[in-house]
């Protein structure tokens, strides 16, 4: 146990708590007389400060070897530090979208949870014990929970932040009884000695206690990553929380739970997967294992999800729903071979978390513009804000998957791992339709929203001024999804190299 | 030991079951505190007698405490006191219901790790090398989970001045 070296390896993280820290008591202590705009300026400042600075830390790290703490409690190698860099340019983003407008006049408050919230994501991807994976996901939903409910003006964000909750609160308990069992069967913690114990035992695989560890483990991971049966929390959270935070919900949180999610399935309870395939001529064969459940959770995801975002009318609900789908989308990769199938979940959610989260910039930056997020409201922007509206394109046509977006490429891998799943005999070939077919049913609400920003008659006003603080970062982001779309291989080998140095 | 085992958990199972079942929330915590007291009881037949003294310690008193003072605060008058709501207890029984067909019928066909010998120390010298060597990070990002829900729960629960 060196504590030194430990140190020097959580330096990143260290910076990150220093911040909020500073941001707490500097805005107590030194800005309280200031102006609420002025002050979020500068908090926001000090925020994006340490967030750089976190980033610096990381890059250098790169440098250095992988290194493995306490039983994967903190493990270092490019590809978790490259998930730390991801999550630091999400929340500097959301950070930048925040800066014009204050969310509420506790501006310190807001910008030390964000932090928070990016810690907790940050040792999410950064661990592969269970324990460790627990405390940052509550760490991360309880900086989530206080975010959500920030507008304590608004009744909808205390709904929204109740719903949350309650739903978080139950999950949390789900998973930890999970963790539980999965740790009484296995006797370890961490992810590959949990991996270590189905060498010697090939019964541990149909273990009744592993078994009902895993179904509970994933009850609460699904409710972090939003799939069906556990995301009627999401759509009320992202309409009642402000944009950016909405924005960051839907990003920075599926990311890392995500990347949790794939390291916790096929790094450590692979040989549990069971199987959920359907062979031709109609043969069903399904063994127990974390397989039929997460098949079963992508097939409703993808159909609940793309058929309730038609009928919404408020845009924030939109993504949302949009959201369960893709939740939907990223799972059928599961089953892919281990490094081909996580490949593909890494690539898209890199590619789906910068178009989530610039869509939700368009929000920010016109909804108070605009009287509101309801969908109607925004009818005939093309005119009055035409910078913007073109970035929306971009990112409502990656949302849909359209040939040159990157969004196009994500899921085109993910669907390529799926088929190459069980192995290659197109025993997911049901999954891979039904996420064609509703991927076809998606643009036709993404096509809609882009209508009305288009082609509806403006009701009134005159030209609206987009603050630059959220201007560049959503052309920035924009210009990403174009370049991925362009060189998809690029960041896929990137993904790739990253992955042989784990 | 194996009597007092059943005995413990039956009760504890019971009291939960109160806690849930009964609608004045005063009596509630005081069935809860009951609960964690069956709890420690449990910590006690695994030898665990440092986290028996700290379940009651922290839960039965300092939470427990709290929950009633936050009781007090809101000032539940008799008229609030929520109702039964028929259809969601019906949904969350027969959920209950599944989970529990699920459990006997996985439990009946395979036997479980049971009877493990004991080889491990809870003691409190132990425990303290464990926090602060294997288990350092976790507990102190526990602190930071702790800040970030204080300054949460501050900020939520303070007045809004217009």
């Amino acid at each position: 146990m060196n504590y030194t070296s430990l140190f020097g390896y959580l330096l990143g993280e260290v910076v990150l708590t220093a911040a909020a820290f500073v941001i707490l008591i500097a805005d107590v202590m030194c800005h309280r007389k200031d102006d609420v705009g002025a002050r979020n300026q500068r908090m926001a400042w000090w925020t994006l400060t340490g967030l750089f600075l976190a980033a610096v830390v990381y890059a250098i790290q790169f440098a250095q070897g992988n290194a493995n703490f306490a039983d994967g409690t903190l493990v270092i190698n490019p590809l978790n530090l490259f998930f730390k860099e991801v999550i630091l340019v999400i929340t500097a983003i959301t950070v930048f979208f925040s800066m014009e407008e204050p969310v509420s006049k506790h501006v310190g408050e807001y910008y030390a949870m964000i932090l928070f919230a990016a810690i907790g994501m940050a040792f999410l991807v950064t661990s592969e014990n269970l324990l460790m994976i627990f405390v940052s996901i509550e760490l991360l939903s309880l900086s989530l929970y206080a975010l959500v409910g920030f507008q304590k003006q608004i009744l909808r964000s205390a709904e929204g932040a109740m719903k949350y909750f309650a739903f978080g609160a139950v999950s949390a308990a789900f998973l930890l009884f999970g963790l539980s069992y999965i740790y009484g069967a296995t006797n370890s913690l961490s992810l590959p000695a949990i991996a270590e114990t189905f060498k010697g035992d090939p019964l541990m695989a149909r273990s009744p206690v592993l078994l009902i560890g895993i179904l509970f483990t994933l009850v609460g991971f699904g409710f972090k990553i939003a799939v069906v049966p556990f995301h009627l929390w999401a759509p009320d959270a992202y309409e009642g929380a402000a944009a950016p935070v909405a924005g960051f919900v839907a990003s920075g949180s599926k990311v890392a739970s995500f990347v949790a999610l794939t390291k916790f399935l096929l790094l450590g309870v692979a040989p549990a997967a069971g199987a959920a395939t359907i062979s031709f001529p109609f043969t069903p064969h399904f063994t127990p294992g974390w397989a039929p459940v997460i098949a079963l959770m992508a097939f409703i995801s993808m159909v609940w999800g793309n058929l309730a975002a038609i009928t919404q009318t408020n845009l924030k609900r939109l993504l949302a729903y949009s959201s369960v789908a893709h939740a939907g989308y990223i799972l059928v990769a599961l089953f892919g071979a281990k490094a081909w199938g996580q490949t593909a979940i890494y690539f898209y959610i890199i590619v789906y978390a910068l178009t989530n989260l610039g869509a939700f910039g368009v929000v920010t930056a016109l909804a108070n513009k605009v009287g509101g997020d309801d969908i109607r409201c925004f009818a005939g922007v093309w005119r009055r804000a035409p910078g913007l509206t073109v970035l929306m394109m971009i990112f409502m046509l990656s949302l849909a998957g359209i040939p040159p977006l990157a969004g196009f490429f994500g899921k085109f891998y993910l669907f390529a791992a799926g088929l190459a799943a069980d192995q290659m005999q197109l025993g997911y070939l049901w999954l891979v339709i039904t996420a064609i077919l509703m991927s076809a049913v998606s643009f036709y609400y993404y096509l809609q929203v882009l209508r009305v920003f288009y082609v509806n008659p403006a009701s009134r006003g005159g030209p609206i001024s987009i603050c630059p603080c959220q201007r560049w970062p959503m052309t920035v982001i924009a210009l990403i999804i174009f370049l991925i779309g362009w060189y998809p291989t690029a960041l896929l080998d990137w993904i790739q190299g990253f992955l042989q140095r784990v | 030991m194996n009597l007092l085992f059943y005995i413990f958990s039956g009760l504890m199972l019971l009291c939960a079951a109160l806690v849930v079942a009964n609608r004045h929330p005063v009596t509630s915590a005081m069935l809860l505190i009951l609960v964690f007291f069956f709890m420690a009881g449990l910590f006690v037949l695994l030898e665990a007698f440092f986290l028996a003294v700290i379940q009651v310690l922290v839960y039965a008193g300092a939470v427990m405490v709290l929950f009633l003072f936050v009781m007090m605060l809101l000032d539940i008058r008799s008229s609030q006191i929520r109702r039964q709501n028929a259809p969601a207890m019906l949904a969350g029984l027969s959920v209950g219901f599944a989970f529990w067909v699920e459990f006997w019928l996985i439990l009946r066909h395979s036997a479980l790790p049971v009877g493990a010998p004991m080889n491990f120390d809870a003691g409190i010298r132990p425990i303290g090398k464990l926090l602060f060597s294997e288990f350092v990070l976790p507990f102190e990002i526990t602190s930071l989970l702790l800040l970030a829900a204080l300054v949460g729960v501050v900020l939520l629960s303070q007045k809004e001045t217009r």
